[in-house]
């Protein structure tokens, strides 16, 4: 995915659960329909749950890599509000 | 070979699961009001309707004698309150913070030394005779003086009743379920086999089995050891804590059993390379080790965590179990509907 630039970044690396979800839905959110948000946390629990709860907002994966360790890149494109 | 160390055994398969599993049950119930996520709620139904047939069929069979912990209403309704407000502030259950710590999570670690000092300060502390007296003053037993279950307040045989409520939670189950496609309940739908079991995370329903599958080897092999009753957590860090206090006390089955859930976890993460010390904010620090001192508290209390009573007690129909379950549920929503729902409006 490294054609993809992202608008965002978040890092909730050694958040707690279940700030590392809150935080990626909440800046989704906010954001435009088809802007990329980057995601890195280190939270195995979450980096399955989310991509399992974008769906019902319908944001969409782009992708998942784990990158060192525990420490995950989600690349999320928003769906936005309107 | 001595009978402990099946604990330790039994708590490194235990400690893989939990890891694999991702299998909390903080995130259970919380995420029902947050995320309206029932993936790990299902893994929990799921253990317990497995425990709860094996249990009676091994009760049934002489295999084991059940032990119903007792109905102290007042304590169960208050301990596990706190105990379900504690374990949303620590960011894990009882078991979710112990499988973590050998994952290398130092907020979890954090966490479980408050449940230690915590269930410690009320088991054998200033907290003791307060616990003591609440339990004493607001248990009730059955009219022959054994502990109350769903079977003795009904006058009903103890296997019939579990296999009918077994029979209508796998119908009314089965109904809520049809039309809802669920691809990954068994695990991860790509890749080798070898990446699903070690690599990826496994399905809801494979992590609820294969739990409840340990409760029930749980219980024989911790009543050999002169411990008649199946899986807890608290009252094993406790006898942790205890031992490092004074050397002559001995590690008994369940707090070898934490050791191994442990070592399980830490293998589990080693080979899925999700290992690492991650140490967090001094603040979330704080804020789990609190967590874990209401979690401690609370749970001792209650006489049992979200393991003792709501994994090994409710399957028993043990009514202090069920009760000390809802209100561990309650908790959590109170909990997490002030942290996290209420600030989001």
């Amino acid at each position: 995915m490294g054609s993809v630039t992202p608008d965002k970044t978040l890092d909730v690396k050694g958040k707690i659960c279940p700030y590392p979800d809150m935080d990626t839905m909440t800046t989704l959110k906010k954001m435009e329909k088809g802007q990329i948000l980057e995601v890195f946390l280190d939270y195995p629990l979450s980096v399955e749950r989310i991509p399992r709860n974008l769906k019902k907002q319908k944001h969409k994966l782009l992708s998942s890599e784990q990158i060192d360790g525990p420490i995950h890149r989600l690349l999320i494109e928003a769906h936005g509000l309107k | 070979m001595n009978l402990v160390l099946t604990g330790l055994i039994l708590g490194i398969v235990f400690g893989f699961i939990l890891q694999r599993g991702r299998f909390c049950m903080n995130s259970a119930f919380r995420d029902v009001v947050l995320l309206k996520d029932f993936t790990l709620l299902k893994s929990v139904g799921a253990a317990l309707l497995v425990m709860l047939v094996g249990f009676a069929l091994m009760n049934m069979t002489g295999v084991i004698t059940l032990n119903p912990k007792p109905l102290v209403w007042g304590a169960n309704l208050l301990g596990s309150f706190v105990f379900g407000i504690g374990m949303v502030i620590a960011g894990g259950c009882a078991s979710g913070i112990t499988y973590r710590t050998g994952e290398g999570m130092v907020g979890a670690i954090t966490a479980v030394i408050g449940l230690s000092l915590g269930g410690y300060m009320t088991a054998a502390g200033f907290l003791a005779s307060f616990k003591t007296n609440l339990q004493g003053s607001t248990k009730l037993l059955a009219a022959d003086g054994s502990n109350l279950t769903l079977a003795n307040l009904f006058g009903m045989n103890h296997a019939l009743l579990a296999f009918i409520i077994a029979a209508i939670a796998i119908v009314v189950w089965y109904l809520l379920a049809r039309g809802n496609e669920d691809d990954e309940m068994w695990g991860a739908s790509e890749g080798t086999l070898f990446d699903k079991i070690f690599k990826k995370g496994w399905g809801w329903l494979t992590t609820g089995l294969l739990i409840g599958l340990v409760g029930i080897a749980a219980y024989p092999l911790s009543a050999a050891a002169g411990r008649n009753y199946p899986l807890g957590i608290t009252a094993g860090w406790i006898g942790i804590v205890k031992r490092i206090l004074s050397p002559e006390n001995t590690l008994g089955w369940l707090s070898w059993l934490i050791i191994g859930i442990i070592v399980g976890a830490f293998i589990a993460a080693i080979i899925a390379k999700e290992f690492k010390f991650r140490v967090p904010k001094a603040g979330v620090m704080l804020q789990t080790f609190a967590g874990g001192l209401l979690m401690g508290f609370g749970a001792v209390t209650s006489g049992g965590c979200n393991i003792g009573h709501l994994l090994s007690g409710v399957p028993q129909l043990a009514l202090g179990s069920i009760l000390a379950g809802i209100s561990i549920i309650l908790g959590s929503w109170l909990t997490a509907y002030v942290m996290f729902v209420r600030p989001q409006k």
